[in-house]
């Protein structure tokens, strides 16, 4: 009887031990299979971020383009745009961080002007002042450029930038007469950059300011033309760092 | 609809499998524990794939995909056997008994998606 006992006992026991095996086996292979679904995730996810990283490439080069094929035709601005957006992101970078990382922000930049395609040469061209019409004519850049980025459904932040740079803080600007806080942030920003692009640079009928002149001149029209905050972000800014834009881009 | 059916004894890769498999346009999943229930699964689904565990309790996946050759349900399908690595043996013997493919354990989920969006839209109309 008792070895009878025995005898099933260690038969259990072999039973047991065999089971064991088995389990110990099997949670290998699972915890192998499971490693191959995680690695392969982690492929997916490399290849979806290259895939990302390319189609922003291809954004920024097609509004790169496009701002080339506007500027073409403005010779004496040289790289104005890209001198404006470098200027109008260190700002934007100091005033809200989000904003500059938002890559509408540069594009809206860029792309300011591109309603110029649509405006005459012996307009855009008129070396004198232009006469009423003629002006009437100039402003509708604003809402043409806003037209065209506009129906580009990734650049439609980009495109409030457009319609909006001509405004000025006090309500007196184009083409929808804004005032303060109704303008988007990063058309405040981008007058005060446009301005002080402007101003810095050489023209045909005259020579272009030092920094420190063109940020006191602009100081001067904050709270008028322009946002107090972002001339105040302006005039905390060291001038060598302007220049430094102003240089890199001649 | 086209449905794949996934023949394995440890429930967590036929879970696996049926996840994976999830939300992929125009397929019903079916499972089975072993060879026998994969017939019985088979003879009432028809399936157009079938993934066929080697070493399974019963009756083995070789000869099951044998049994399903030989029957009306299977004489059509697709089978894919799940051989563990360097298997060559089982793998010679598979493909006497009837089987289209290999895939290899572990396998790659991504690998499995595209076998079966391949297979589904080549015999989609049925």
């Amino acid at each position: 009887m008792a070895v009878q006992g025995e005898d099933r006992l260690k038969a259990e026991n072999e039973r047991l031990r065999a089971e064991l095996a088995e389990q110990r086996s099997r949670s290998g292979e699972d915890e192998r299979q499971l490693e191959r679904y995680a690695s392969d995730l982690r492929d997916i996810f490399k290849a979806e971020r290259a895939r990302a990283e390319e189609l922003r490439d291809s954004y920024v080069a097609t509004v790169r383009a496009l701002t080339n094929a506007v500027e073409a035709r403005d010779a004496y601005t040289g790289k104005h745009a890209e001198r404006v957006a470098a200027y109008g992101l260190l700002l934007t970078r100091g005033i809200e961080p989000a904003l500059a990382d938002d890559p509408q922000t540069e594009f809206g930049f860029l792309l300011h002007d591109v309603g110029k395609v649509a405006i005459p040469d012996q307009v855009l061209h008129k070396p004198e002042d232009l006469r009423s019409d003629e002006s009437r004519v100039m402003r509708r850049h604003v809402v043409i450029g806003w037209e065209i980025v506009s129906r580009v459904p990734f650049l439609e932040r980009a495109a409030e930038i457009v319609r909006a740079h001509h405004e000025r803080w006090d309500g007196t600007g184009y083409p929808d007469g804004l005032a303060g806080e109704e303008i988007p942030l990063a058309a405040r920003i981008f007058s005060v950059a446009d301005t002080l692009d402007a101003l810095t640079t050489d023209r045909p009928y005259r020579r272009g300011v030092s920094m420190p002149e063109a940020c006191e001149v602009i100081s001067r029209a904050a709270g008028s033309q322009f946002d107090s905050a972002v001339v105040a972000q302006l005039v905390a800014t060291p001038h060598e760092v302007l220049e430094s834009i102003r240089d890199q881009t001649d | 609809m086209a449905s794949v059916l996934i023949v394995d004894d440890d429930p967590f890769i036929r879970k696996l499998v049926c996840t994976t498999l999830e939300d992929v346009a125009g397929v019903t999943i079916v499972e089975a524990a072993n060879g026998e229930e994969a017939l019985e699964v088979a003879r009432a689904v028809k399936p157009s794939i079938v993934f066929l565990d080697i070493d399974m309790p019963v009756l083995d996946g070789t000869e099951a995909c044998r049994l399903l050759r030989a029957e009306p349900a299977g004489a059509d399908a697709t089978i894919v056997m799940l051989t563990a690595a360097a298997r060559d043996e089982a793998e010679r013997e598979s493909e006497a008994a009837g089987a289209d493919l290999f895939l290899t354990k572990p396998f790659s989920p991504l690998e499995l998606l595209r076998l079966v969006d391949d297979l589904g839209t080549a015999t989609a109309p049925g």
